[in-house]
């Protein structure tokens, strides 16, 4: 019961401050303390900034890219740490799987900057620094927490099957595709939305390895945010939580949907 | 046995993401090890070349200076020291709010049960940054606890609450709450329930058993939870350059203001091998010997 | 019509008669344990043979080496001619049905049966033709478009047999086939199981620890014991003959008794047994050194018991009876003996209300046909 009163404050916690930025998104008033009548003004102020929508629509586009090749590279991380046993490098392998999950983001944006500035003198590439180079960075630490997620689904999955397959008449790769990729779709679409996520919300590598050229939209928050609360940044909270709580219930109702069916 | 072209087919696989982390994950730090032997100059890039051929003779250049001036100016020392501290309260805290939550999840009925543990995953999937930004329209004093205080009576003026290391636990602890509470509800599902019904069978009252077998019993959870909470803390940047003050010291913002405000590229990296080896490759060690614990 | 050779039914009998599957001092270690201990072994075509053991004994090492998912340490393996061992498995003219099923969860069972075909390229009007044939065999006709999770466990051990058969393998491999089944289902589908070997005239390997199963099955069977072969042999041969106290422990239940030789000629033996408190007579002779250590192993049901005392028997046990056990269709009594040796036997319960009741702390006499056991040198 003490728990029970405990954990109701928890709550509270969580969710005030986001139903806060909410509420005051709608808020005349440029002052959290006074309630200046409904408006949606700021949303208007939003839409009509042209930096912030260029900043989300690259952020969108990194998420999207770095996404999909952390999901590739990550599951094929996952599958020679969990079916492949062992090699020549497994160590080092599973050491640089894992430690992109305890980096600080400072040591591996810095350390990745340096790098391509040492190979851009190297051998000419990358030529400065933008899109390409956030997408690698955001590439690298996806793969491990995708490596993660699936390496955990094909420790769970029964070994058996694929050998089933196999026993058939199955080469490997058709065994990959057939039994093991159908097995660990969820999986998969869980990792690719993580590692979006992931991309989408993150500031610091993003500011190490972009050019001047290119800003990321956290980019572009944390420099309007640092001067203090600006209420058109209330509405593109809104906007997002709107987007992820939509998510979230639609995966909800498919996932309700199909238990009840199996049941 | 197999033959030849399986063994080359899997030889190609190890390889792909093998070279990708070889070349963008471990090579960096070997590039930021180099630089820290630099010293700073004026140039494209701003630090000298530790090779160079001089009268067709290798000249090597190391410079420890970096290293030494680590040690003699004691802001570094004191910032890593700070962010321990203040990582290891934020963790304490995180632990002390998450756990009550995490037993009512693991507690609850079914469908409530699902409902609590979307609320929790819920602000994860939204954005960090935004998360941290909503704790400045609370904080500030002219902010909204400031101005519920002051309307009930409680306070005359306001108080100073952004800007302090108060603001920085109260944002690390909001934002990395759900990674306490996912490992600890994972790991009180699993308790038993007729465990505790024969410890109340046996005499124990609700209090006892929670402290005699619920607790124990989570202990690999809080361990989890814990760790999961303070890494990520120790190397934090958002939170105290958004909710810190200036004398908030955390090795994340020195490291950031070292390269981005003072340009200082050989000092800056100075820093992340001295975090690296101060911080990250402990904790690697101690994941692997709990790895190894565990099979 | 010419009189059927014997050796047709049981070619392990002729010495000619080439084997189907030749496997020669096979070893395979995982690090330092070694789950199979240099076997080498014959199997002929249509045999159902199998291999019978407790967990960790490496029967399952064995098949699985078989199947081509394990790659052995040293040794070979030939079917029907041809060497195995750069064979990957889905090469190997061999099919296995799994443990536990392994039903691909995200297909139908008509796509789980057809999978196999579909890989040799079949056209697909011919695999529906396949598919709904053996179907048909297992009796699950009309079950194409359920997914495993909506059958029962009897009809998922059916699909995965069908899947396994539909590609006429030279050779079936069966692990634990009925393990999952419950004990009725479990007898009925013995049957049946030997039934569809006999039909379509496939070489069957059967992996199990449960010996009821063995006995049942098999044409003939290998008992296995830590990584070797203990003894092969028909299903009688091995229960009355066992060669080993393992052999005679592990399949039913046996009452040894420790005794040396005292007398040993080619027509008689006797053994002095303080284990018994009596000397055993059997009628032959074992070719062993004098005063040798050995073993008289008497199954439960070769006793004779009674209240009175039998008269002109050589090997004669007195005993008190310690406790009965009512199993229906026979009753165990334990019989402690003179020595302190506890003595199991069976009696079948032929009326209904025994003729003469035996009951607890009942003094009584034990007594064997002379030819009844079996002597053990190890």
């Amino acid at each position: 019961m003490f728990f029970r009163i405990l954990s109701v404050f928890g709550f509270f916690f969580l969710y005030a401050p986001i139903a806060a930025l909410v509420f005051y998104s709608f808020n005349a008033s440029k002052l959290v303390t006074v309630w200046g009548g409904f408006s949606t003004k700021w949303y208007g102020e939003l839409f009509g900034d042209p930096q912030i929508l260029g900043a989300a629509w690259i952020s969108l586009k990194i998420a999207f890219i770095s996404a999909s090749i952390s999901v590739v590279l990550g599951t094929l991380a996952a599958l020679i740490m969990v079916r492949f046993g062992r090699f020549k490098g497994r160590t080092l392998f599973s050491g640089m799987i894992t430690a992109p999950l305890v980096m600080p983001e400072v040591i591996t944006g810095l350390s990745l900057l340096m790098l391509f500035i040492s190979l851009q003198g190297l051998i000419g590439w990358p030529v400065g620094r933008g899109l390409s180079t956030i997408v690698i960075a955001h590439s690298t630490f996806g793969l491990a927490f995708v490596a993660v997620i699936v390496q955990s689904r094909l420790v769970d999955m029964d070994k058996d099957i694929e050998e089933a397959a196999s026993d058939l008449g199955a080469r490997p790769v058709r065994v990959f595709f057939d039994i093991t990729l159908p097995m660990i779709l969820p999986a998969l679409v869980s990792a690719w939305l993580l590692a979006f996520t992931l991309s989408l919300d993150d500031l610091v590598i993003a500011s190490f390895v972009a050019g001047p050229g290119a800003s990321t939209l956290p980019m572009v928050i944390f420099s309007k945010v640092r001067l203090g609360v600006s209420p058109d940044i209330n509405a593109l909270a809104t906007i997002m939580i709107g987007i992820v709580g939509l998510g979230i219930f639609c995966a909800t109702l498919v996932m309700l949907r199909k238990s009840s069916r199996e049941g | 046995m197999m033959n030849w072209f399986q063994r080359r087919g899997r030889t190609i696989i190890i390889a792909i993401p093998m070279l990708w982390l070889l070349i963008f994950f471990l090579a960096p730090f070997f590039v930021v090890f180099k630089i820290s032997f630099a010293e700073i100059a004026r140039a494209r890039p701003p630090f000298t070349p530790l090779f160079s051929w001089e009268e067709s003779r290798l000249l090597i250049s190391l410079s420890l200076e970096n290293y030494a001036y680590l040690w003699d100016d004691t802001l570094y020392v004191k910032a890593y020291f700070s962010s321990m501290k203040i990582a290891f309260f934020s963790t304490v805290f995180a632990l002390l709010v998450g756990y009550p939550m995490a037993y009512v999840v693991a507690r609850s009925s079914d469908r409530w049960r699902n409902i609590l543990l979307m609320l929790v995953v819920l602000p994860f999937w939204t954005s960090f940054l935004l998360r941290v930004y909503a704790w400045i329209g609370f904080l500030k004093g002219n902010g909204l606890i400031n101005a519920l205080l002051l309307k009930l009576g409680l306070i005359n003026e306001p108080l100073i609450m952004l800007q302090t290391n108060f603001a920085v636990y109260v944002g690390i602890v909001y934002t990395y709450l759900p990674f306490m509470i996912l490992p600890l509800y994972a790991n009180l599902t699993k308790i038993d329930n007729t465990l505790l019904e024969a410890a109340e069978d046996l005499g124990a009252s609700k209090f006892v058993s929670f402290m005699t077998i619920t607790l124990p019993l989570s202990l690999p959870g809080i361990i989890a939870g814990s760790t999961l909470v303070f890494i990520p803390a120790i190397g934090e940047f958002v939170i105290p350059a958004l909710l810190g003050g200036p004398d908030t010291l955390m090795i994340g913002k020195v490291l950031w203001t070292e390269f981005f405000n003072n340009r200082d590229w050989p000092v800056a990296s100075a820093v992340a091998t001295a975090m690296l080896v101060l911080l990250v490759l402990p904790i690697m060690w101690m994941r692997r010997a709990a790895e190894e614990e565990v099979s | 019509m010419t009189h059927p050779n014997p050796t047709d039914e049981k070619p392990w009998l002729d010495i000619d008669r080439k084997p189907f599957i030749k496997i020669r001092n096979l070893t395979k270690k995982f690090g330092d344990v070694v789950a199979v201990d240099n076997i080498s072994l014959d199997i002929y075509e249509n045999e159902l043979f199998s291999l019978l053991g407790g967990s960790g004994c490496g029967k399952s090492t064995l098949l699985r080496m078989l199947a081509g998912f394990e790659i052995p340490t040293s040794g070979t393996i030939e079917i029907d001619g041809q060497n195995m061992l750069a064979v990957p498995p889905h090469a190997r003219p061999t099919n296995m049905m799994f443990q536990s099923y392994a039903l691909f969860p995200h297909m139908n069972v008509a796509k789980n049966v057809g999978y196999g075909l579909r890989r040799d390229g079949l056209q697909k009007a011919e695999i529906d033709i396949q598919v709904s044939e053996i179907l048909e065999l297992v009796q699950l006709g009309g079950y194409e478009k359920r997914k495993p999770s909506q059958l029962s466990g009897g009809q998922r051990q059916r699909v995965a047999l069908a899947r396994a058969l539909i590609k006429k393998p030279k050779l079936l491999l069966l692990d634990e086939p009925l393990g999952a089944l419950d004990k009725k289902l479990r007898e009925e589908t013995q049957f049946e199981l030997i039934n569809i070997q006999e039909t379509l005239g496939v070489t069957f390997i059967v992996v199990t620890h449960d010996q009821e199963e063995a006995m049942t099955l098999s044409t003939r069977i290998g008992v296995m014991d830590i990584g070797t072969i203990a003894q092969i042999g028909e299903p009688q041969e091995v229960y009355e003959f066992p060669r080993t106290r393992y052999v005679a422990d592990f399949i039913g239940s046996v009452n040894l008794f420790e005794g040396r030789v005292i007398k040993d000629s080619p027509n008689k033996l006797v053994i002095e047994s303080p284990d018994a408190g009596i000397n055993i007579h059997v009628p032959h002779g074992v070719s062993c050194s004098p005063n040798q250590l050995l073993w008289f192993a008497l199954r439960p049901e070769k006793f004779e018991i009674s209240v009175a005392k039998p008269k002109n028997v050589t090997n004669l046990l007195k005993g008190t009876v310690e406790d009965i056990a009512y199993l229906g269709g026979q009753s165990v009594y334990l019989v402690r003996l003179e020595t302190g040796r506890l003595v199991r036997t069976v009696r079948a319960n032929r009326d209904r209300g025994a003729e003469a009741p035996i009951t607890w702390q009942q003094d009584v006499y034990l007594t064997w046909a002379r030819s009844a056991g079996v002597v053990l040198t190890s």
